[in-house]
């Protein structure tokens, strides 16, 4: 009984989170084929470790934080090669209208500093707040308020580099 | 509230409109232009995040923990699900109208509903996000099996769950889905009647508003094309 609550528990986090935890993956390794073994690693550690897990609301965050540590740990056993012009064409779904625009920034996002990236991913795809992220990659939430801010001001100088259009900001 | 101040919130947290930045934004316009342009960016570098998904991965993932065996009987009794809800399906399918004429919140009058959920999405729901209360799946899915709407596995992943009250006092059972088209509000509100369909344009978002069997459900996304494709996902 108390397995198939554990299996019912289980399956509901891998159809809510497979998708999200994939895109967050891609985006720290840039490689589609990584990115979907560092999501099938993440729940193989979450099925034995799931003993650990207190709080069924915690949950998501435990996930992010597993795929986070697994991709450190691959990082260290072998660099990742990350071609910056890596299948961008087939990552991007051309049936929107906006199938460039996206193209465009999503070419923006990789230029910006791992830094600055990782907490807007954290925040854009996983939907956590800034004292979530905080806890997820160690640092103070005044760090990354500072981070996301910088992170989009980034963005914003590259969409619009005009210095007076910036001036005006903050 | 300065608009140092706002600004620099808005950067940290372009989706979240305090009280006390709404009343700033009504009263600064460099301020409101510039949450306007931070709101344009921000669903931009969204949509490019969302990078497609292979499709079955929580299948694999699944299949590779054995969490799903499927034997011979489990593969029958799934072909025989998928036909019954084929053949469900079909007998209920309505299919989504196409080209809805969209109203300005202004001319809408007979349906206010809608009008109320663009206010209820734009003034409550940032900050039921942050709370992270979360609703009985079983009231919603009783809710979502009352007028005959299904959520797919491909709609995305289900931000929040919860109760709404509108500001007409309309209750209905609350659902912020994270679509491959953005951000989409559902409200369901299984025993409401609702007279005639309708699609309202209001503060930068769309609102539609559909009877279905005895009670209704309202929709609200930044574009009509967002409401239509994921009208056709639930119905």
């Amino acid at each position: 009984m108390l397995f198939d609550d554990r299996k019912s528990k289980f399956e509901s986090l891998a159809r809510a989170y497979s998708a999200e935890l994939y895109r967050y993956a891609y985006w720290i390794c840039r490689d589609r084929f990584t990115a979907e073994d560092l999501v099938q690693e993440t729940f193989t550690r979450a099925w034995q470790g799931w003993s650990g897990l207190r709080d069924d609301r915690a949950a998501k965050g435990w996930l992010y934080t597993i795929l986070r540590n697994e991709h450190a740990r691959l990082h260290e056993r072998k660099q990742l090669e990350i071609d910056p012009d890596q299948e961008l064409d087939e990552l991007m779904d051309n049936s929107g209208a906006n199938a460039f625009d996206a193209f465009e920034m999503r070419d923006m996002l990789a230029a910006l500093p791992e830094t600055y990236r990782e907490p807007l991913m954290l925040q854009v795809i996983g939907g956590f707040g800034c004292a979530e992220i905080a806890t997820m990659i160690g640092i103070t939430e005044g760090a990354v308020m500072t981070r996301l801010t910088r992170a989009r001001q980034a963005v914003r100088r590259l969409i619009d580099p005009k210095p007076l259009t910036r001036a005006k900001e903050l | 509230m300065n608009c140092l101040e706002f600004r620099r919130l808005v950067l940290i947290r372009p989706r979240q409109i305090t009280a006390e930045q709404q009343a700033h934004l009504e009263r600064c316009a460099r301020c409101a232009e510039f949450a306007q342009s931070v709101a344009h960016d921000e669903a931009a570098i969204e949509q490019a995040m969302l990078v497609p998904v292979p499709e079955g991965l929580a299948e694999r993932v699944l299949l590779r923990h054995r969490i799903r065996g499927p034997n011979r009987w489990s593969t029958l009794a799934l072909a025989a699900s998928l036909l019954v809800a084929v053949g469900v399906a079909f007998y209920f399918h309505e299919a989504p109208r196409q080209g809805d004429e969209i109203v300005s919140a202004q001319r809408s009058g007979v349906n206010q509903r809608a009008v109320a959920a663009i206010s209820y999405v734009l003034d409550r729901e940032p900050q039921l996000l942050t709370e992270n209360r979360a609703g009985d799946p079983k009231v919603m899915h009783a809710a979502l099996s009352k007028l005959g709407l299904s959520l797919p596995a491909n709609i995305g992943s289900v931000r929040y769950l919860g109760k709404s009250v509108l500001s007409d006092g309309a209750t209905g059972e609350h659902i912020v889905l994270q679509t491959p088209y953005g951000h989409v509000t559902l409200i369901l509100m299984p025993e409401d009647f609702l007279a005639s369909r309708l699609v309202v344009s209001d503060r930068n978002l769309q609102a539609l508003a559909a009877p279905r069997r005895d009670g209704c459900y309202l929709l609200i996304a930044d574009s009509a094309q967002t409401l239509e494709r994921v009208e056709a996902m639930l119905l």
